[in-house]
């Protein structure tokens, strides 16, 4: 045998399993390092103001981001509402027609690159046609950016689990004489209810963290305020001015944020994982 | 009791209900058809409006808008070619990074991880792919940069910053911001993502292939490099793709930390600007005219470009599906 | 090589029938009658186009772009492969039940219910009085009655087909198309269908595909036995397998090949 191209191709398993172990740690190391800041950091911002207190002015002590929360929350919800139907009947159409429909092989293809599409100019696209026409910010222009983002995702995963519904139980419905639109929502949708709950709420998870379309439309709010009308203060905006802002106590509140925001989006996603398995 | 042996009766019960079910139909196509085209709408409408707003820049600079480097708010002359140039620099050196690195990751998790670890250890990448960007710029500009000014510049600065050629590219004030470290936040942020895609379209290799592999006696990295990758590649570039996709457009994980100067110079660790972070920056402030118009030009041109990739990464995808007959 | 059944009625006369699935044709100019009230089976070997033609006559390949039917199929008369025929009322009255059983994700119930809500108006005590009586023609009645709210999914195998064959009893059809309803069923399950049949073709006309030769002959009255597309013998049970007319038919049913 061999031994000397044998010993060569030992070495090289070798050094390729190794680099890809270390890949791997450095992953985890790399994880657990932004994870540890981040709780660290925004551990100490929490207190009793922070989630009562609106965000401060320019150079006062204290303050909170309640208003914030109240904003992200609310767009957020509308958000929900809106994108949740939409999703759900786009992707109904391209699993219950998407065979015979040239309009569904392209919607599809779409959505595909709306979901990576660059968020910024969603911001963007919305500021154009509402707020510059509107001239003004307001909670519904953000709810309108997230919706552009949301909608994809949900329809995505609706379409999936709907196709993922085994082909005899929905011959075993139109063997009852079943017409079309009852077989789509009371039996193949019920059957693939927890799979498509899954995909709402991932994209809630993904829509909570986005700053870049809110930036022009919702902006931000210095005041407590729920009227989704006007500028409406959000987590992520917030963040974002306050952590690049020189004072202090704006940085220390950004922590806090950032903190409340992976939260959320990393327990909406344990959620949906949970959720989803437990359903499956 | 027998069923209606005599043949199918149209009572007008029954004719009624047969009519009320065809228009149930009817409206049910028409319904999901309706909002399945609003995608359509929304990506025409997009495409339109930022045509139509970027028109006066682009009419005023001509194609050369995209040329030139220069950004002067006060006299009013824009171009686009630095932020095009810090999107493209920023985004294909994080894939550089960031694409070996997932490419070890995924061999981990579907070669070489012990059965125990796997679950965990997988979502725990997904889960860092669910970490919100502006996370990644604020570790990025808070702790990140600072160590990177301290420890790593200089240490650049003085090995490869001493190769000719190559070592304009590291040299410059150990400022910690700027292209390189935004490239760096950008491949952490990019490299679950790839891995995902990466580890997905590994697990859909039919196991007797990589078992007639391992029957010869050939070793694990050259069952993953012989058998697997060739097998996925289609797949693997795709997924790459996607990356990039994601990497030109992303914001917050670069703003924080890219150093928003419009400038072009040789080394990388010089501030400069991505087309998402001048639009992060100086939308704010943009008076309506030439400024705000050329923002929009800049949109415009990320728009087609990530479009192009994200075009080209589905049709790698698909073409990997076809051929293989397997979901990815 | 067809059966005497000069006294019987017929509930589905096939003339001619061909079908295609895209340019491959699946059955050629099948002629046959399925009496009214009885039992036939149909076998052969894989791929001989059993299930094929036993999905014609509910038009269930409809479903599919690219599968179509050419010729005759009179349902009591009518011809159902007339383009406007209603597939909805057709199939309320062929109904059909599959080789894996196929509950729908709600309440036992419910899943006997859901037919019957589509084409009657029953008030709840006149629904209640169907779902027994359904369940009752289906054997499953005393195992199921004090769990009616649970979900159909609960249930064992077995049970799930019997639930299906239930809730196929339930509208009241004509013809019940069985396509080879107990292949995925354990051997005691597989028994209590067998009587179910028997049972059910004193209101029912039942076709039924099996691959499974004895069960054609325990449970059926007609036989017909098809190869690569054709009708090749089409007689009596007992005939059938006792006294074959043609070679490949005797071929199949001792085991020669298939």
């Amino acid at each position: 045998m061999e031994t000397g191209i044998y010993n060569k191709r030992k070495r090289s398993n070798k050094v390729g399993l190794s680099l890809s172990m270390f890949a791997m740690v450095l992953g985890m190391v790399v994880l657990l390092w932004i994870l540890f800041i981040l709780f660290t950091k925004g551990f100490a911002a929490l207190n009793f103001n922070f989630f009562t207190e609106s965000t401060p002015a320019a150079g006062s002590a204290g303050g909170g981001l309640a208003n914030a929360m109240v904003g992200s929350l609310m767009m957020v919800t509308s958000c929900t509402l809106i994108s949740t139907p939409i999703g759900v009947l786009a992707g109904i159409f391209l699993a219950e027609y998407g065979d015979r429909s040239r309009i569904a092989s392209i919607t599809r293809f779409v959505t595909d690159i709306m979901l990576s599409a660059p968020s910024i100019v969603i911001g963007l696209f919305v500021y154009a046609i509402y707020v510059a026409q509107v001239k003004h910010f307001s909670g519904w222009a953000g709810t309108l950016a997230l919706s552009l983002l949301a909608v994809p995702v949900i329809l995505k995963t609706t379409e999936n689990m709907l196709r993922l519904v085994p082909g005899t139980l929905r011959e075993a419905a139109y063997a009852l004489g079943t017409p079309k639109w009852k077989v789509s929502l009371a039996v193949i949708l019920r059957a693939a209810k927890s799979g498509v709950m899954t995909g709402i709420l991932l994209a809630i998870a993904r829509v909570s963290g986005e700053t870049a379309p809110l930036l022009f439309t919702a902006l931000n709010n210095q005041f407590f305020s729920s009227n989704m009308n006007k500028p409406m203060s959000n987590l992520p905006v917030v963040i974002y001015q306050f952590a690049l802002s020189p004072y202090e106590n704006w940085v220390n509140l950004a922590w806090g944020g950032a903190l409340l925001i992976t939260l959320t989006v990393l327990g909406l996603n344990i959620l949906a994982r949970v959720f989803f398995r437990e359903k499956s | 009791m027998t069923g209606m042996s005599s043949g199918i009766q149209l009572t007008a019960q029954t004719a009624k209900i047969v009519r009320i079910q065809r228009i149930q139909d009817f409206l049910f196509h028409k319904v999901t058809l309706f909002f399945a085209s609003l995608v359509l709408i929304v990506l025409a409408g997009i495409l339109i409006s930022l045509i139509i707003t970027s028109w006066p820049a682009l009419s005023e600079f001509g194609p050369g808008f995209f040329f030139s480097s220069e950004w002067d708010v006060v006299n009013q002359k824009f171009g686009g070619l630095t932020s095009i140039y810090g999107t493209l620099v920023t985004a294909v050196l994080a894939l550089l990074i960031a694409v070996p690195i997932s490419f070890g990751i995924a061999v981990f998790l579907t070669e070489m991880c012990p059965n125990w670890l796997r679950r965990p250890l997988g979502t725990a990448v997904e889960l860092l792919a669910a970490v919100p960007s502006i996370i990644y710029g604020m570790f990025g500009l808070f702790v990140f940069a600072p160590l990177f000014a301290e420890y790593v510049q200089p240490a650049l600065t003085s090995t490869i910053g001493q190769v000719p050629v190559i070592g304009a590219l590291f040299t410059g004030a150990p400022n910690g911001i700027g292209l390189l470290c935004a490239a760096l936040i950008l491949a952490f942020m990019v490299v679950p993502f790839i891995t995902s895609v990466m580890r997905d379209v590994f697990e859909i290799v039919p196991p007797v292939l990589k078992e007639s592999a391992y029957g010869i006696g050939c070793t694990t990295w050259e069952v993953v490099t012989r058998i697997v990758l060739p097998y996925t590649q289609a797949g693997v570039v795709g997924g790459i793709m996607l990356g990039l996709g994601r990497a030109l457009g992303e914001t917050m994980a670069v703003t924080f930390v890219i150093g928003n100067a419009h400038r072009i110079k040789a080394s990388l660790f010089a501030p400069g600007s991505s087309i998402a972070s001048t639009l992060a920056n100086e939308f704010g402030e943009a008076e309506p005219g030439l400024h705000y118009s050329s923002l929009f030009a800049l949109g415009l041109a990320l728009f087609i470009i990530t479009f192009i990739v994200l075009a080209a990464a589905k049709w790698m995808l698909a073409r990997m599906e076809k051929q293989k007959g397997a979901k990815s | 090589m067809t059966p005497d059944t000069s006294n019987l009625k017929n509930a589905i006369e096939v003339h001619n029938l061909d079908f295609f699935y895209g340019k491959f044709k699946g059955l050629k100019n099948v002629n046959l009658n399925i009496a009214e009230n009885k039992v036939t089976a149909f076998i052969g070997p894989s791929g001989c186009g059993k299930s094929t033609l036993l999905r014609t006559f509910n038009r269930m390949y409809d479903l599919y772009p690219g599968q179509r039917a050419e010729g005759e199929i009179n349902l009591y008369g009518e011809n159902i492969l007339d383009k406007d025929r209603d597939l909805n009322l057709l199939r309320a009255k062929v109904g059909m039940i599959f080789q894996k059983p196929t509950p729908f994700p709600m309440s036992i119930y419910d899943n006997i219910a859901f037919g019957v809500k589509l084409y009657e108006n029953l008030n709840k005590a006149d629904m209640d009085e169907r779902v027994e009586w359904a369940l009752n023609k289906a054997a499953l009645w005393n195992e199921v009655k004090d769990k009616l709210n649970q979900s159909g999914l609960s249930l064992s195998g077995g049970q799930q087909q019997r639930l299906c064959i239930a809730r196929g009893v339930a509208v009241k059809p004509s013809v019940l198309l069985l396509d080879e309803p107990t292949s995925a069923l354990d051997p005691i399950s597989t028994g209590k269908v067998e009587e179910l049949v028997h049972e059910l073709k004193n209101d029912y006309t039942v076709a039924i595909v099996t691959h499974n030769m004895q069960q054609a002959a325990r449970v059926s009255d007609f036989t017909a036995f098809m190869y690569l597309g054709e009708l090749i013998e089409f007689n009596e049970t007992k005939q059938i397998f006792l006294k074959p007319d043609c070679k490949e038919t005797e071929d199949y049913i001792t085991g020669r090949f298939g």
